[in-house]
């Protein structure tokens, strides 16, 4: 590269970076593309790169089955996002901002507990919610996606907290706030982006899952999109138009919260996933 | 400062805390603790819904440990894990370097890649299955036109390429995530450091093997450890994909305890393994943590 002048290697770098993109983005494109395929060009043994005739059948027969499963997947998301930031948000101001006994110890509790995975907590859970009779609720996949979005957000919303200048709250606590509505009233409108990030993590990992909804939710009318993708796969395994218009579906809300707040997501995703 | 209003202060402090904590507790640390007891008893479909239960010891361990499909999981989840992580830490690095490059779409081009990693895993492991299948799969198609193959190869039907179809997956979504955090860490070196390295004629080889590598090693650290933990839990991936087929060939842990408790209805079974699960992530988990407390966190 060294005959090369900043111009040039500029350019080189740049078709470099598209070609890599290009082919690590394929499966998004793959999904896409042949969710508007007819049968016949998805039966043949050489695909065709994009649909040579475009038909949005499959959508059109999936219809039936998404009306509930799509309302499911929707208030499984949002009934998690809620419950998950009223209790993660105020517990990552208090370990940002009060001076508590034990603070190691809570965030070593996140630190772990963001860690173990569904499979862990499969068998035991599903035998407690058997006891309480909640298995084929929403409160089932409700209750347990927010074990996924709890500690991430903690972790993810500390460090926000700890940079925010401390003079803001004194000065209000001085004209009269409480410490509620300091929060309320100081805190949360700063670190708003973060909040709204952490609000869209807890939504798509709610909306994402399929282990808890699949193994505590089993009656079809309970079903979320997750585990009914997943069942139609098994009953039409061919159908890959079908499955496909599904999936794009399905990455549709990611995509989209991706797309609007990359920034936030990329910067959210490091800072909950590695340090607190 | 009073100690009253010290007091005062700890109490706010637990009121915003400690609901979360007490969440987790209940939907996480008592199902695992929970996890043992089951783990000790017999729990079938039969005895699922009688208040009590028989006391086995250690026979729902000794029935897992037992099975040659256990061992074969055991194996199955480290091979995978190593497997991933090699595929993922290199090309992760190597992404990481190259975007790490001052070129115009160097940035929105690494952010958009990371995409990979927020979608649903199901959606992921169903394209997957789709490019490697047999007759339409479109991975046989550019194989055979290359004519690295003869004719179509059944990818996830075989044993032995199972588990690669496997690996590969989970690397798609494995190698934006730690490209990402591979880039924090280059990005937290100091420019001087390489500029000094150049006056004093230092070669591209050697700033990567005295600088890059020795002061990127916690990062590397935390980013293997983490990594072996999010993959060793591999579970909807291997599930939908594969199901731990063809004939066990790509049975993991957490895919063994799902059978074992609700397709075979052998709960304390499914209990016992995913509590060797549990013990393995652990292990990890502990040196994982002893690496960050040594950074700042606490």
């Amino acid at each position: 590269m060294k005959h090369l002048n900043d111009k040039q290697k500029n350019i080189f770098m740049n078709i470099g970076a598209v070609m890599i993109a290009c082919i690590f983005l394929f499966p998004l494109y793959w999904i896409v593309v042949n969710s508007f395929k007819i049968d016949s060009e998805i039966f043949a043994s050489t695909p065709t790169l994009w649909p040579h005739t475009f038909t949005l059948k499959a959508y059109q027969d999936q219809l039936g089955n998404l009306a509930v499963t799509l309302k499911n997947s929707v208030i499984i998301a949002v009934g998690s996002m809620i419950l998950s930031l009223c209790l993660s948000v105020p517990a990552a101001y208090g370990l940002a901002r009060y001076k508590v006994k034990g603070m190691k110890l809570f965030v070593l509790i996140f630190l772990i507990t963001q860690m173990l995975p569904a499979s862990l907590v499969l068998t035991p859970l599903f035998l407690i919610f058997s006891r309480l009779g909640i298995l084929n609720s929403y409160f089932a996949p409700i209750l347990s996606t927010a074990t996924v979005s709890i500690p991430f957000i903690v972790l993810m919303l500390r460090p926000g907290f700890l940079n925010m200048p401390k003079e803001l709250e004194d000065a209000a606590k001085i004209d009269g706030c409480n410490a509620f509505s300091a929060f309320f009233r100081i805190a949360l409108p700063i670190c708003k982006p973060t909040v709204i990030t952490a609000a869209c993590f807890s939504f798509v990992f709610a909306w994402n899952d399929l282990a808890y909804s699949m193994t505590f939710n089993t009656k079809d009318a309970m079903r979320p999109m997750t585990s009914a993708i997943y069942t139609f796969m098994n009953q039409y395994g061919t159908q890959w138009n079908s499955i496909m218009a599904y999936g794009v579906l399905l990455i549709l809300p990611s995509c989209f919260i991706f797309v609007t707040m990359q920034k936030h997501i990329v910067e959210g995703m490091t800072s909950g996933s590695v340090k607190g | 400062m009073s100690n009253k209003r010290e007091k005062k202060e700890q109490m706010l402090g637990y009121l915003f805390i400690v609901p979360a904590v007490i969440y987790m507790l209940i939907f996480i640390g008592y199902p695992i603790v929970y996890n043992w007891i089951v783990s000790f008893q017999d729990v079938t479909a039969m005895t699922l819904g009688s208040k009590t239960r028989d006391f086995l010891g250690f026979a729902n361990y000794q029935a897992v440990f037992a099975d040659v499909t256990f061992r074969k999981a055991l194996l199955h989840t480290f091979l995978y894990t190593v497997g991933c992580l090699v595929i993922q830490f290199t090309l992760g690095f190597l992404f990481a370097m190259f975007f790490a490059k001052k070129f115009t779409f160097s940035k929105p081009i690494r952010g958009f890649i990371v995409i990979s990693w927020m979608l649903p895993v199901t959606v992921t492991a169903l394209v997957f299955k789709f490019m490697f299948a047999e007759g339409n799969g479109i991975i046989n198609a550019i194989l055979m036109n290359l004519h690295l193959i003869d004719k179509p190869v059944g990818w996830l039907l075989q044993g032995n390429t199972a588990m690669w179809g496997l690996i590969i997956a989970n690397s798609w979504v494995g190698i934006p995530f730690n490209m990402l955090l591979l880039t924090t860490g280059l990005n937290d070196i100091p420019a001087d450091i390489y500029e000094a390295a150049s006056i004093d004629g230092a070669s591209g080889l050697q700033k990567f093997m005295k600088i890059t590598i020795p002061l990127l090693k916690p990062t590397i650290m935390s980013v293997l450890v983490l990594g072996f933990v999010l993959t060793f839990k591999v579970f909807d991936l291997v599930y939908v994909m594969t199901g731990g087929g063809p004939v066990d060939a790509t049975e993991v842990l957490s895919t063994f305890s799902y059978k074992l408790s609700f397709q075979l209805f052998h709960f304390g079974e499914g209990a016992a393994v995913a509590n060797i699960l549990f013990v393995c992530l652990f292990l990890v988990a502990l040196v994982y943590l002893k690496t960050i407390s040594k950074d700042e966190v606490m």
